[in-house]
């Protein structure tokens, strides 16, 4: 067998039940790819192991986990100087669920200051960096957990997802990422940032992969309490179907809003997805900017709240970028939080109407700019930085204000060797259908299968 | 469209310092400027007028529901 670090996921599984490799020679493969990569990328806070069940769908496969996601007994800094050395009197549900699936966790990942940043910069923990040139930004918040799947240290990572944070670090790291349903996957142990737009999901090498991660994590969990009941589709059987979808997209948006090398990978892509079978239909696109505004009313006030009392009492202690966003938050009247929320249901209803009123998916990129670097979108990037961000969240947030699912995954590489990548979003709990795009397209093509030298 | 009063510096500052907040010198002025963009986007929301009285935020949920298939 070549590295078994390699291996995808769901080969590494298969290459465990099938007694053909064993999970501690999947361990030390990713613990020598470690080794190697550790000293560029930053990717881990902690490499301290757990082991999980050993059997089950993820019998022995090494992940590992953004630094928020509570284990009993053990620390989570949730990428903080605040909660440094904080000992967890609980385990994150979803934790608990890859346990049960016989997941093994190789340490915790490093992630913005309590998840509230779009980069992968963190002035306590040291910035994570983008595996295919450590100049350049992970994406955010999850940022160790895009980087360390993308670099091969493990095969597969929970991120958090309120305004773009599992889907950031998967298209600028060129993973595989997915936005869940708000409610499909418990935050019970997960650090709060915002009560309604906070979401779970996996990051790993393949549409594939991120289904067999989220069949261990998704269901009802009576301790979350916006939890759905929602049944749980057999994610990982469903992508080998081959659906005839119809997928939405907005090409003259693209080709006018987006940077002309992401519009033409996007626009590439979606040949292949209308090759595998799919219908394309194009569409006025979304109102981004009305909803992103929106999510960021609701980001701000909840994330603000949530942090009153350390903002009150220690404010020095939270890195300069975090803490102005957390003092922007003090100043959204409570009157237009709850409008914006009240709101909500109406741009749901819209966009499933319309956008998706013929259509199963909406396609568009999962950043409409290049990757930038961490020196122009860091806390001395300049003038220039607040429009930077701007440009990296503007196709994200207004995913999470709608509450639906959303797939990044790698859709080519720029001019410099960066990542480029599409995201299909879809309607509520729909993520069976955007795992199956996703499989199809990873099927015709192999940009989810380069890895950083 | 509604129109919205101008955030200024003097009434962040205020604002906050009424929850306990220091910002730094100037540092007002910045968070009015961006505060003010935010509020400029929701005065101008397109479904903001046809919003219903009895609307509430946990019909979200609801919504959710409705939109799940086609």
């Amino acid at each position: 067998m070549s590295n078994p670090a390699t291996l995808s996921l769901a080969q590494a599984a298969r290459a465990v039940r099938a007694a053909e490799i064993a999970p501690h020679e999947l361990l030390q493969a990713c613990r020598a790819r470690s080794a190697l990569w550790q000293p560029r990328i930053n990717a881990f806070i902690s490499q301290e192991p757990h082991s999980g069940s050993g059997s089950g769908a993820l019998g022995g496969v090494p992940l590992a986990h953004k630094d928020m996601f509570y284990r009993t007994g053990r620390v989570s800094n949730c990428g903080s100087k605040i909660l440094r050395g904080w000992i967890a009197r609980e385990t994150a549900s979803a934790l608990a669920r890859l346990d049960a699936a016989g997941a093994a966790q190789a340490g915790t990942l490093n992630m913005s200051e309590f998840a509230y940043g779009p980069t992968g910069h963190n002035e306590h923990w040291g910035d994570c960096c983008n595996p295919w040139n450590t100049e350049y930004i992970t994406g955010g918040s999850s940022s160790g957990s895009g980087a360390a799947v993308a670099a091969r240290l493990v095969f597969g990572a929970l991120g958090s997802d309120t305004g773009g944070s599992v889907r950031l670090p998967a298209a600028a790291c060129g993973v595989s990422g997915l936005k869940t349903t708000w409610g499909r996957v418990s935050r019970y142990g997960a650090m709060p940032l915002c009560a309604s737009l906070d979401t779970i999901g996996p990051l790993a090498r393949s549409a594939e992969d991120c289904a067999l991660l989220l069949g261990a994590i998704a269901g009802f969990d009576p301790l979350d309490p916006v939890s759905s009941r929602e049944p749980v589709a057999d994610y990982a059987g469903l992508i080998h179907q081959t659906p005839s979808l119809k997928i939405a997209l907005s090409s003259p948006w693209m080709q006018r809003d987006a940077h002309p090398e992401v519009a033409a990978a996007v626009l590439a892509a979606a040949g292949v997805l209308r090759s595998s079978g799919a219908e394309l239909i194009e569409v006025e696109p979304p109102d981004f900017d009305t909803l992103s505004a929106h999510c960021l009313v609701v980001m701000q006030a909840e994330a603000s709240a949530q942090h009153l009392k350390w903002m009150r009492e220690r404010p020095a202690d939270y890195g300069s970028s975090v803490r102005a966003r957390l003092e922007a938050g003090y100043a959204i009247p409570a009157t237009v939080y709850l409008e914006v929320l009240r709101l909500r249901a109406a741009w749901l209803e819209r966009f499933c109407a319309t956008t998706l009123e013929d259509a199963d998916l909406y396609l568009l990129p999962g950043i409409a700019v290049p990757v930038p670097t961490r020196a122009e979108t860091g806390p001395k990037g300049g003038p220039e930085m607040p429009r930077l961000l701007g440009e990296v969240t503007r196709l994200t947030r207004w995913v999470n204000y709608l509450g639906v699912p959303a797939l990044v995954i790698p859709c080519g590489f720029d001019s410099r060797g960066l990542p480029l990548s599409m995201q299909l979003v879809g309607r509520p709990f729909a993520e069976a259908t955007l795992l199956a795009a996703g499989h199809a397209y990873q099927r015709e093509t192999d940009w989810h299968e380069q890895a950083p030298v | 469209m509604t129109a919205v009063k101008q955030w200024s510096g003097e009434a962040i500052e205020a604002a906050l310092a009424a929850q306990g907040i220091a910002l730094a010198p100037g540092r007002a002025e910045k968070l009015a400027r961006g505060q003010q963009l935010l509020l400029d986007a929701g005065a101008a929301d397109p479904l903001r007028a046809a919003l219903e009285f009895d609307a509430e935020p946990a019909a979200f949920v609801f919504a959710m529901r409705r939109c799940k298939t086609a």
